[in-house]
């Protein structure tokens, strides 16, 4: 890096990055759309495998175990490839005709298109999505396991079905234990958000290079990218501690 | 021009991008495991000032993109994107494996600290002999699943130009479009084969031998 | 006879507590010492105290007359000098027993390997250990673990050993064990300070007992003093539940 604070300033100005503000702003938002959509679709998929793991019957629990060590081998950037090349690859082997080049936007301040879903930010969310569920399947289901049998037990002696206990017992407990762990998960879910570059998406880091092109101010943009998803990744934790701290039962 | 067949696609994955992969996730986990070793020693045994200087360290790294840290370090040191990806890659390691490691130092039993102080060892032999041997015997699983996440991360430096094995998808499949889903198909399947083997063996076969020496059960 | 241990008016307190209340007492070459009394009353803190794994707040000790209170003292090698064995036992568990009574003499004393590995074997010889020295301490029971741990100290080849609770976390049937082997060695001449409740041990080769509760030594004697005519009222009341818990003098052999 080059320059005293004094010309950063200077350059900053002089080259407008802050007339940029707007359309970093707007990625932003994808951003963290994908970040959300990913989270609540992972924790869906994420839970059903760890009630399948760890509750499952051995049918099940070997194909939730399958899925989970499956997921957690191979990048992320290769699964949200298929997901994104899956239909294209139907339409050109003529099997079907998926359509792909749909799309939801809204109109900005100055009236240009903004997108806000279409194929390649879906298949990201999924790869996101599915992703995640694979690394909250395992928190969740280890802090399951540490509930006693004993408890499952006591469920049953007093006329609970299966799943009833899993339901009032198991996810009570299970759910608020796993809370620490998960969020480890769930804070740093933002970082992987930038996969969607590889499908073309215009989020936060895929603006900032846009920028870049545009400005040539490479390092101090890269920089401002850093600073952002660390102060989010650091709200976001904090944030869920102060939950975790707030819902604390004693004994469990 | 001929179209490309599947084989020869699949060759040039293996020759042409999987020694980019392997390289960075030796030279990841090497450097990781020396930034995190230091880091660990410093936040279990330094004064408070220094350690938090270490967990600062360790935040920082672990609240950023690695394809972040890539771009800056390629706009920032102008060295060729495999470099800059190796650097990425190590640095962000070195927070993780700093983690694992004083996880494992805290993890080593207190009593047997006091019987070397007791033999009239002192703190360095202590850490030395005593702590540090176990210490690594314990961080094997973490670190297993450390060099599986090093070997995936490894697949971001293609967004920053380095020909590793998604990035050589992308620079035959315009010849033959339609291959490029089973390419990719077959790269997920060759990172599978890198890091399921590892991770399971010492996920398992580990644990129980660690467990049956007396060295950390619920590591 | 010399004075190889010389305890004087020791303090020490944890917070507000304190445990220890001004103890004094000395430990002759080749004798043993035996300190016993109710849970809490200080007795494993004062062994801590003198190998200075948890310092004294005041009070002095001198190892063959050297204070390991001064400014400067080289506590480590004071150390070296003063063996410890734990209720835990606090093997290494990642060497093998024989690694475990090495390590001290070839890292602390600085000898050579074969030298150490000697040494060793004689120190494993004494407590019957010689088939085990390939073993971890995990695949040891704990009778055996602590003969280790004995076996540990012995061969630093120190002026005193410490035992501190040595039997108390052992089944039953393995106590026998370990006190044979602490019977042995007391009796080839090794300086003891021994915190037990084996009265059929201290009988045996105590050259003096000292009965501690809150923090001082509330009496002290012979083994047949305490065993014929104590005179504190705690003493009488003490030896008399220890009699109905383990029925009377069981571990003499």
């Amino acid at each position: 890096m080059t320059g005293s604070g004094n010309i950063h300033g200077f350059t900053l100005l002089q080259y407008g990055l802050v007339s940029y503000f707007d359309e970093l702003a707007q990625s932003f938002l994808i951003t963290m759309e994908l970040y959300i959509v990913g989270l609540v679709l992972g924790f869906s998929i994420g839970l059903t495998f760890a009630i399948m793991r760890q509750y499952g019957g051995r049918i099940f629990s070997r194909i939730a175990t399958a899925y989970i060590e499956v997921i957690r081998g191979t990048p992320l950037i290769t699964q949200v490839l298929i997901i994104y090349a899956l239909p294209v690859a139907i339409n050109m082997s003529g099997i079907a005709s998926l359509p792909l080049d749909w799309y939801y936007y809204y109109l900005d301040s100055q009236g240009r298109i903004a997108i806000t879903l279409n194929w390649p930010i879906l298949s990201s969310m999924i790869g996101l999505g599915i992703n995640s569920a694979a690394y909250q399947a395992e928190y969740l289901r280890g802090a399951f396991a540490s509930i006693t049998t004993g408890q499952l037990q006591a469920a049953t002696s007093i006329g609970m079905t299966r799943w009833q206990s899993i339901r009032h017992v198991v996810l009570p407990q299970g759910l608020r234990r796993a809370i620490p762990a998960w969020s480890n998960e769930a804070a740093y879910l933002p970082k992987y958000t930038v996969v969607a570059i590889w499908v073309g998406v215009m989020e936060f880091l895929n603006m900032a290079k846009t920028v870049v092109a545009k400005t040539f101010l490479s390092v101090e943009v890269y920089l401002i990218v850093a600073l952002t998803f660390f102060v989010l990744i650091t709200l976001v934790s904090r944030f869920l501690e102060y939950i975790h701290n707030r819902t604390k039962i004693p004994g469990v | 021009m001929q179209e490309r067949d599947f084989s020869s696609l699949l060759a040039f994955i293996i020759t042409a991008g999987l020694p980019a992969t392997l390289l960075l996730t030796v030279a990841g986990l090497g450097m990781g495991f020396l930034i995190g070793l230091a880091l660990a020693l410093i936040r279990v045994y330094a004064e408070d000032e220094i350690a938090v200087i270490a967990q600062a360290y360790e935040n920082v790294f672990r609240g950023i993109p690695v394809l972040v840290l890539m771009l800056l370090f390629l706009v920032m040191t102008g060295w060729p994107a495999l470099f800059s990806a190796g650097l990425a890659l190590g640095l962000r390691s070195g927070a993780y494996q700093s983690q694992i490691m004083r996880g494992a130092i805290l993890s080593v039993n207190e009593n047997q600290v006091t019987a070397a102080y007791a033999l009239g060892m002192d703190r360095m032999q202590t850490a030395r002999f005593i702590v540090l041997p176990q210490a690594f015997r314990l961080a094997l699983p973490g670190w297993s699943n450390e060099y599986a996440v090093v070997t995936k991360d490894t697949a971001w430096a293609g967004a920053i130009g380095v020909l590793d094995m998604v990035k050589s998808v992308d620079y035959l499949i315009f010849e033959n479009p339609i291959l490029y889903l089973p390419a990719i198909l077959a790269v997920t399947i060759i990172y599978f084969v890198l890091t399921y083997p590892i991770t399971r063996y010492a996920g398992e076969k580990m644990t129980k031998r660690l467990s049956s020496l007396g060295l950390g059960g619920n590591y | 006879m010399s004075i190889v241990l010389d305890v004087r008016e020791v303090w020490k307190a944890y917070g507000n507590l304190e445990v220890l209340k001004g103890v004094t007492f000395d430990v002759g070459e080749k004798e043993v010492k035996v300190v016993f009394g109710p849970s809490g009353s200080g007795k494993s803190t004062l062994l801590r105290c003198i190998n200075m794994l948890n310092p004294p707040d005041k009070g002095e000790i001198y190892l063959k007359g050297k204070s390991l209170m001064e400014e400067g003292v080289d506590l480590n090698s004071m150390r070296s000098r003063i063996g410890m064995v734990f209720q835990q036992f606090n093997l290494f568990s990642h060497l093998k027993a024989l690694e475990n009574v090495t390590i001290g003499p070839q890292k602390v004393l600085g000898m050579e390997k074969e030298d150490a590995i000697n040494r060793a074997h004689i120190a494993l010889n004494q407590v019957h250990m010689m088939e085990w020295i390939d073993h971890y301490p995990a695949q040891l029971s704990g009778g055996q673990q602590q003969r280790i741990g004995i076996a540990r100290a012995l061969a630093m080849d120190p002026d005193v050993i410490l035992f501190d609770e040595p039997t108390s976390a052992l089944d039953p049937e393995l106590i026998g064990e370990v006190l044979q082997v602490m019977l042995d060695i007391a009796q080839a001449g090794t300086t003891m300070i021994v915190v037990t409740h084996e009265m059929g041990f201290a009988r045996a080769v105590a050259s003096e007992m000292f009965f501690m509760d809150e923090g001082v030594i509330v009496e002290s004697g012979t083994p047949n003093h305490f065993f014929t005519t104590p005179e504190n009222e705690r003493v009488k009341q003490f030896l008399h539940r220890l009699e109905v818990l383990y029925g009377g003098q069981n571990t003499e052999e």
